[in-house]
């Protein structure tokens, strides 16, 4: 399932950092907390976006704060925060995990506790704390999802509060599989001007 | 902004047409017949596509949506397909409520929100953190947190109107298990929605009670209505139900709005509760399920979801998109911002480079020509001619041969110029004129290298040129023989040479080229009907006997089995702007 028509997008090559697994990570995107966050490989952080890392669960030794796996982009202007409450008496951060092929446009603010693999999360949302997002879903442009829900496999949600819309095409994994892989090797440097 | 868009057709729009060609590209009514390529599945077996619209569905195992927990079928009977355990809806919002404890100390802040931990001391009540309304509202308290479920469905089943339904499901119960023994093969034996006992119950009530439809109905129905008693209500509808008198009041007094239930939020229960926004009852969260999906005709398996209920996994799963080219279109510039086929030449070479139509993301791409915006918009200017590329990505392991075709058949007025051949012939006042190429076209075989990540172009070419010589040959003949058309008649001097015919063949994608001719009328959507037919080599030799339903014809060659098979697909191209406003 190649998209062919689709032009590359370009960017500064001196904006970016590419690691050595193929990290694509903007100089201008702040990641707090470096050492608590790990980046699955091929994934695009970009400019202007927030990961707190350093929002930790209290207590001595290393801890993993946000995991994200690959081909995953976090869009202009993205906030990752690791959602917190307050059990018996003591409050705390917990980590948050994502999964492969997972994009996140521009702007979103995301708690969330788990997001699984191929899920779509479009502009403008506010994903509460907690939420759990399944495989293969998909959060419409300017969706509030209220904290504490869970967001089955292949579904839309849409709306404030987000709710269920329809369920998503059979074959939406693979055709997130090709566009997220597609839009990394469409994500290409420039080497100066222009 | 509409992007250029191709659909495909599914032939159960033609069930009671003498064709399968799709109905022309410019009535309303083809839109119910096209979807998106993702969308639809294919049966080995009729070898057809089919869509959603037209395939069985059966459940294959319900899940609450909101702990995920697998019901089994026996229990969602019992519990009227809603979730037994702790899952409540918002009556207001609809968002999913979290069972909070009171606290005993007073809380210093009131406006702070609960503690939402299920540790708390009674009374228990729902609360929702969207909204912020909880169950004490309704005058709902619960001694312990957990089975909340189980004491929301007595109140339930205690409603007068869930007694009367019950009443009446017992009523009709007898009617139906004989006529499920009468009638053991049903009229309609494929229906899309499944037929539940209760409908049937109604039709037969329907048949009964309606004099003109009885007669239409089996004869042998004739003798069980009689056995049949007169159901009378539990409660005389007439007379009971609703305070009237008491609404009126009530909304005599009421001075906000939000007072008043919606009707969105009453919808789930019933009409004889009270319009009261503050007499909603959290609701036990409805039960969703796993669907398979069988062929309408054959009744094969189309798709079969796996047990669990969040694995996105399938233990079968026909897609089209695994059988026929996934087609996609890109309009490039109008030759008046373009003038020389050679920058159409450089934009072939960094696709996209210079072609503001073909993606969402527009901040990025760097060369915009002057008529980028327009078209980025998805307007066209009407007496001008477009070009537009296709790409055609074979799915198949085996090499194919495609051949395109514009429908002919336009009943209404205008004709359609066939492709490519002298549409000077047709009449000028055609709002659209569409060139494709004539001539088949090779696409080469699907590998899975090509779907390696480290794409090193290089290392497949040879493969590549290899297989133009074994399956192509005729690609420079393709290449070349896009100067068939003759004058046009809106005839603004699109360049002849190359424009329309193969522009490129890359691993298994092939792009093509088209030209459409718009006339000085031409306004509104610009979209036709193609049809694609492809051939291939089949790999089993199982004549599936063309029991003329098939679309698809199998003949024997030198060089082993060939099939064809043809769909419809609708291209849209864009849409012409009225005179003045895009100018």
């Amino acid at each position: 399932m190649a998209l062919n028509f689709h032009p590359p997008i370009h960017y500064a090559k001196s904006e970016y950092i590419e690691t050595d697994t193929g990290n694509k990570v903007s100089r201008r995107a702040t990641i707090a907390g470096p050492q608590n966050i790990i980046l699955g490989g091929k994934t695009i952080i970009a400019s202007g976006a927030i990961i707190r890392g350093d929002l930790r669960r209290t207590g001595p030794g290393h801890a993993v704060v946000i995991s994200l796996g690959r081909y995953c982009l976090i869009s202009d202007g993205c906030i990752l925060r690791p959602p917190y409450k307050t059990y018996r008496g003591n409050f705390n951060y917990y980590p948050m995990k994502i999964g492969d092929h997972v994009h996140i446009g521009s702007n979103s603010v995301v708690e969330a506790a788990t997001i699984g693999n191929h899920v779509q999360i479009g502009k403008n949302c506010i994903i509460g704390k907690f939420t759990i997002i399944k495989d293969c879903a998909k959060i419409a442009d300017n969706t509030v999802i209220p904290p504490n829900t869970v967001v089955p496999a292949l579904a839309l949600f849409a709306g404030s509060p987000g709710q269920f819309v329809e369920d998503l095409p059979e074959s939406t994994q693979e055709l997130i599989d090709a566009q997220t892989k597609q839009y990394y090797s469409r994500f290409q440097p420039l080497e100066q001007q222009q | 902004m509409t992007l250029p868009s191709v659909l495909y057709h599914c032939t159960c729009s033609n069930a009671y047409s003498a064709t399968n060609a799709p109905p022309p590209a410019h009535l309303p009514s083809s839109s119910y017949a096209f979807h998106p390529l993702s969308t639809l599945f294919f049966c080995e077996e009729c070898d057809l596509v089919r869509c959603n619209r037209c395939v069985a569905v059966e459940v294959s195992g319900y899940y609450c949506p909101n702990c995920l927990f697998e019901v089994p079928s026996a229990s969602v009977r019992a519990e009227k397909n809603r979730c037994a355990r702790n899952c409540f809806q918002c009556p207001h919002c609809s968002n999913t409520l979290s069972v909070v404890g009171s606290d005993p100390p007073p809380n210093p802040n009131p406006r702070a929100p609960p503690n939402v931990n299920s540790s708390g001391d009674s009374p228990f009540f729902l609360f929702c953190n969207y909204c912020r309304w909880d169950s004490v509202e309704a005058g709902m308290t619960f001694e312990k947190p957990t089975g909340l479920a189980h004491q929301l469905q007595k109140n339930e089943d205690l409603a007068p109107e869930t007694l009367e339904f019950d009443r009446l499901k017992d009523h009709f119960e007898p009617l139906l298990r004989a006529s499920l023994h009468s009638s053991s093969s049903p009229a309609h034996p494929v229906t899309s929605t499944p037929m539940n006992a209760i409908t049937a119950a109604a039709n037969s009530a329907l048949n009964r009670d309606i004099p003109g439809l009885r007669r239409k109905g089996r004869g042998e129905k004739h003798n069980l209505k009689d056995e049949w008693g007169v159901y009378r209500a539990r409660i005389d509808s007439a007379n009971s139900g609703v305070d009237a008198e008491g609404e009126v009041d009530f909304l005599r007094d009421c001075e906000d709005v939000n007072e008043i239930a919606g009707l969105e939020q009453r919808w789930g229960s019933s009409w004889a509760h009270s319009i009261k926004a503050n007499d909603l009852e959290p609701l036990r969260v409805p039960l969703h399920s796993k669907q398979s999906k069988r062929c309408p005709e054959c009744r094969h398996i189309l798709i079969k979801p796996e047990q669990k209920s969040q694995s996105v996994r399938y233990k079968i799963k026909l897609m089209a998109a695994n059988y026929l080219p996934l087609i996609e279109i890109m309009l490039a510039q109008p030759p008046a911002q373009m003038p020389t086929a050679l920058q159409q030449r450089t934009a072939k070479g960094r696709p996209g480079a210079a072609q503001g139509a073909g993606a969402g993301a527009s901040g990025n791409v760097t060369t915009v020509g002057a008529g980028a915006d327009e078209l980025g918009a998805g307007l066209l200017v009407s007496g001008r001619t477009y070009q537009f590329q296709l790409a055609f990505t074979n799915p198949l392991y085996d090499p194919i041969q495609v051949r395109l075709s514009v429908q002919r058949a336009q009943p209404t007025g205008f004709t359609l110029p066939t492709a490519g051949t002298g549409t000077s012939t047709k009449p000028a006042r055609a709002p659209f004129a569409i060139s494709l190429p004539t001539t088949p076209f090779p696409i080469s075989a699907y590998a899975e290298a090509w779907e390696y990540d480290d794409d090193d172009e290089e290392m497949f070419m040879d493969d590549e040129e290899l297989e133009d010589i074994i399956a192509g040959r005729e690609v420079g003949a393709a290449g070349g023989m896009g100067a068939l058309r003759g004058g046009r008649p809106g005839g603004a001097g699109g360049s002849e040479k190359g424009n329309v015919g193969v522009l490129e063949r890359k691993a298994n994608v092939t792009k093509v080229g088209g030209e459409v001719v718009l006339g000085k009328d031409a306004l509104g959507e610009i979209k036709f009907n193609m049809l694609v037919s492809y051939t291939y080599r089949s790999d089993d030799p199982q004549s599936n006997a063309d029991d003329g339903s098939s679309a698809a014809n199998t003949n024997k060659t030198g060089t082993g089995e060939m099939k064809t098979f043809s769909f419809y697909s609708v291209v849209y191209l864009g849409t012409v702007g009225p005179r003045g406003a895009t100018r």
